[in-house]
């Protein structure tokens, strides 16, 4: 069973993502953002239903493990498909959702046969291992995607204050996580800090969505820098 | 070349700049289990490293638990 202070975090990151629904509720932001309030939504249900499992059947159970790796593929799934969401809305005016579209599914199965393709040599329990690579693979390809997206908002001078919001926190959310994988494999010996500081980093999307929805309006522009013609 | 094309080459050019990143990180890491993913105690890694805790990223703070598989 986690500790005192792994359950209070675990506590506030579920009411955290709970949050960001209830937000986006208030601000009548849940159709405009669907992907990402549906991932949301998952992931409070799947918090939820972890406990319960947990509870039931305890950390060290195969129940546990398994609807652990399950559930977190899903919830992959839906992250990959919160980012596509963002995609559309920063592509909206280009009229390129078929392109997207086409773009989403290639990587979905190219990630999918990859994942498959290297399961297939090393493991004879082919179904929950391909879940739980499939997993990994995906928040690969959403880390690059990402990135891929800052470089675009940056290129065509995206103005829309909240979804920029919206899009550095994803950013924040997958760098953190990489910085942290590094750093703990730099320094083992800080794993006393790391096992409060990793499941932390777990607040950083929900709670920057959560106020992206509450404090930032839909109609907020970024004022652009205003620039001094100097005369030659 | 037609825009399918070019999309076409653009996921394939993401998805091979992904897996040359897990493989990075997976090569130079301690072995420990990468996701999206979250918070709470982290338990050992079956196949790997005897027993040194490993923490795993989640989505959402649900204490990840060992790997059934190995």
């Amino acid at each position: 069973m986690p500790g005192l202070t792994n359950s209070i975090i675990w506590l506030v990151g579920t009411l955290l993502e709970g949050s960001v629904l209830v937000c986006a509720l208030k601000t009548k932001s849940l159709r405009r953002y669907l992907f990402l309030n549906v991932y949301m939504a998952l992931s409070f249900l799947v918090s939820v239903a972890r406990f319960e499992v947990l509870i039931r059947w305890g950390y060290t159970s195969l129940e546990y493990a398994y609807f652990y790796f399950y559930s977190d593929a899903l919830l992959t799934l839906g992250l990959y498909f919160a980012l596509l969401n963002l995609y559309s809305l920063v592509f909206d005016e280009m009229k390129v959702e078929r392109y997207l579209r086409l773009g989403a599914v290639v990587l979905l199965g190219g990630t999918a046969w990859f994942s498959y393709a290297v399961i297939n040599q090393s493991s004879h329990r082919i179904l929950s291992h391909f879940a739980f690579e499939l997993s990994q693979n995906l928040y690969f390809v959403g880390l690059v995607l990402t990135y891929v997206l800052w470089g675009a908002i940056l290129k065509l001078r995206e103005t829309r204050t909240r979804l920029i919001q919206l899009v550095l926190a994803l950013g924040i959310y997958f760098s953190a996580f990489a910085a942290d994988y590094a750093l703990r494999n730099l320094y083992p010996n800080l794993q006393p800090v790391f096992q409060y500081l990793t499941p932390t980093l777990a607040w950083i999307l929900p709670a920057a969505w959560a106020y992206a929805f509450l404090c930032v309006r839909e109609e907020t522009r970024l004022a652009p820098s205003s620039l001094a013609a100097v005369s030659r | 070349m037609s825009r399918r094309l070019i999309v076409l080459f653009l996921a394939l050019l993401v998805l091979v700049g992904a897996m040359s990143l897990k493989t990075v990180v997976v090569t130079h890491g301690d072995g420990s289990v990468i996701m999206a993913n979250g918070s709470a105690p982290p338990p050992p890694v079956p196949w790997k490293n005897g027993g040194t805790p490993v923490q795993v990223l989640g989505n959402g703070s649900a204490p990840p638990p060992p790997v059934p598989w190995k």
